[in-house]
């Protein structure tokens, strides 16, 4: 089991503050095998590439009044504990492209954000990212998604009423092999 | 994050949910049970127990297997256990229908089948407890709907013990004097917990869900959908561990019935209030069949409240309480349960179908494969049918009430076709039907959709 220091940036944030230097600084003093557990007040995706870069995965989870608990593991860690590695998004490994392509499907009525999403995947090539903003997590289209070896990241935006979610097409299948 | 499957079993729950409401219509039309038998007779607990558990909670079941999931966006603990949760439940039904009819007889040796169901639906409702209780404890902390759905769960945990108490008592198995008191005076709370805990709440958490996402409106959070939930459980607390409580100290449920409905009637109310903003804030201007006839249910719901008030005002409640539950049970529950069995079943068979092949090939749209217009009849004929029956029970026009109950059969039947050709395909243009790499959906059984 991986162990985690625990980082509550709200007070920091709440206060007006920039946490990211706090944040290096917990992740710098972390020894071998541990993982940082971090509270905010907004889903930090930006920090997801950072410490993706870095070679840790993350989960993030939703708490009460739009606030966030990410678990930040390390690489090796996560993959033992996460016994389905086909469904799960791609390792945060490396920077993403810039998407080629974007959707805004928030206004449109379900099943079409994933109906425009897919037939769009369906038109790119290997390595490109697709970017779509829809107004709820689209838990039919991952499953879609992986089936279909692309690679995602997603999360609901600071507004907390708009998802947003990077597509890579073949990104999973490629790692999988 | 790996998103949410199809529920495999939830086409077979429906079909076992149908099947049981018809024999439920048949029964009533052909005047077995109240009102030609009394409200406590065994024939009426047949029909009550055909239609709570047959058609109502295996419909709630499968519907909270596919939709638990996603109101909390993870997988089902177990995509595996609902179909011996089924056969258990199935098994228990019946051996609890054969109980009540042994009541009848001469000897009324109904211990046998009584220790039967008990056995089979403690264990059928346990195993679907433990499945959905394992899914939201994993995805903890829980949105609000969903919490809506855990206090349904733990209403259908105390509605299972006390039935399991009473057929054990009826059966002459429980001897223990709060078990006989319990059984004497505990039926209120039975029916409370059944009807308003496990069916109508849990009904309530995914419908705010369900509203929301098929008519393009907000997700609701705010401070009256706390609210609601807040103290229509408290009134539940109060209604059914308290009311437990005051029969084993004073033998008297009426007073924390009565405490209840007052925090109950404020949650009713927070809710509609909540209903009527989700309709008006909608983006999506023309709905369809599914919203407007949840739209009649949840009116019906309100109409069904204000006649309980009403009889209770006039002193009448106890009299009519066949008219409140009947409109609970059909006016409420199972309007809404059709209506939104039509959209089910209709967006799971295409996302069965269609979903490996969207943006590959040309696929037909969800709306492709329903016929709204025909159906919205049958779906009109039964609304009718049901407040016609409500009216006749309380005028107390028994053949009123059967010809009511003939037609909500014949509406049922109508509907029950609709979804057959809806997950045959059979309204999809031939050309579109089966595109390269489509398989023909198996009508009880929803393949995998894991990659």
């Amino acid at each position: 089991m991986t162990t985690y220091v625990d980082v509550d940036v709200r007070p920091t944030l709440r206060a007006g503050g920039e946490p990211f230097g706090e944040i290096m600084q917990a992740v710098n003093a972390l020894k071998p095998g541990e993982g940082l557990r971090l509270f905010a007040t907004f889903k930090p995706v930006p920090l997801f590439q950072v410490l993706g870069s870095k070679g840790y995965s993350h989960e993030a989870r939703e708490l009460d009044g739009g606030e966030w608990e990410v678990l930040f593991s390390p690489a090796q860690a996560s993959s033992a504990d996460e016994p389905s590695p086909a469904v799960a998004p791609a390792p945060a490994r490396g920077e993403w492209p810039a998407p080629v392509q974007q959707l805004d499907n928030r206004d449109l009525d379900p099943p079409e954000p994933m109906v425009r999403t897919l037939a769009a995947t369906e038109a790119m090539t290997d390595g490109e990212v697709l970017s779509a903003l829809l107004c709820r997590e689209p838990v039919f289209l991952l499953p879609e998604l992986a089936k279909r070896g692309h690679a995602w990241r997603g999360g609901f935006e600071p507004d907390g009423t708009t998802y947003k979610i990077l597509i890579r097409i073949g990104a999973a299948r490629d790692a999988a092999t | 994050m790996p998103g949410v499957a199809l529920s495999r079993w939830t086409m077979s729950y429906f079909a076992a949910a149908l099947a049981w409401l018809v024999a439920a219509e048949a029964l009533m039309a052909a005047g077995f049970g109240y009102p030609a038998a009394p409200f406590e007779a065994p024939e009426t607990l047949v029909l009550v127990h055909i239609i709570t558990i047959g058609w109502l909670s295996l419909l709630m079941c499968g519907a909270l297997f596919q939709f638990v999931p996603v109101l909390v966006a993870r997988p089902l603990y177990s995509d595996r256990l609902p179909l011996p949760t089924l056969a258990c439940l199935l098994g228990g039904l019946i051996a609890l229908l054969a109980g009540f009819l042994r009541m009848t007889t001469e000897t009324g040796a109904s211990g046998a089948p009584f220790a039967i169901a008990s056995i089979l639906l403690g264990a059928g409702f346990a195993l679907a407890l433990w499945n959905l209780g394992r899914t939201l404890w994993a995805a903890r902390p829980l949105p609000l709907p969903a919490r809506f759905v855990v206090v349904g769960l733990f209403s259908l945990a105390a509605t299972v013990l006390l039935g399991i108490v009473f057929s054990l008592t009826l059966g002459g198995l429980a001897t223990a004097a709060h078990a006989i008191e319990v059984t004497t005076h505990g039926l209120p709370i039975h029916v409370v917990a059944g009807l308003a805990g496990w069916l109508t709440f849990s009904a309530v958490g995914v419908s705010y869900r369900l509203l929301a996402m098929f008519m393009l409106a907000p997700e609701l959070d705010g401070p009256g959908t706390r609210g609601a939930f807040y103290l229509g459980t408290a009134a539940l607390a109060i209604a059914i561990p308290g009311g437990v409580a005051a029969i084993c100290a004073s033998g008297n449920v009426a007073v924390s019935l009565v405490a209840a409905s007052l925090p109950g009637l404020a949650a009713a109310g927070l809710y509609g209030r909540d209903v009527v903003h989700l309709y008006r804030a909608r983006k999506r201007r023309v709905i369809e069949l599914n919203s407007r006839m949840a739209g009649v249910a949840l009116a019906g719901l309100g109409a069904t409240v204000a006649t309980g008030i009403a009889l209770l005002a006039a002193g009448a409640f106890v009299r009519h309480l066949g008219v409140v539950v009947f409109l609970v049970a059909f006016a409420w529950l199972s309007t809404l349960g059709l209506a939104k069995l039509y959209k089910i079943v209709a967006f799971v068979t295409w996302l069965e179908c269609y979903g490996p092949v969207l943006g590959k090939t040309t696929t037909p749209r969800v709306q492709d494969l329903v016929v709204e217009g025909r159906a919205g009849k049958w779906f009109v004929l039964f609304s009718t049918a049901v407040w016609c029956g409500a009216g006749a029970l309380a005028i107390d026009r028994p053949f009123i009430f059967r010809l009511s109950a003939a037609a909500m059969l014949i509406a049922t039947l109508g509907i029950a076709v609709h979804l057959l050709r809806t997950r045959r395909l059979a309204n999809v243009a031939p050309t579109l039907r089966i595109p390269k790499g489509v398989q023909p959906p198996h009508l009880l059984v929803c393949r995998a959709q894991h990659p």
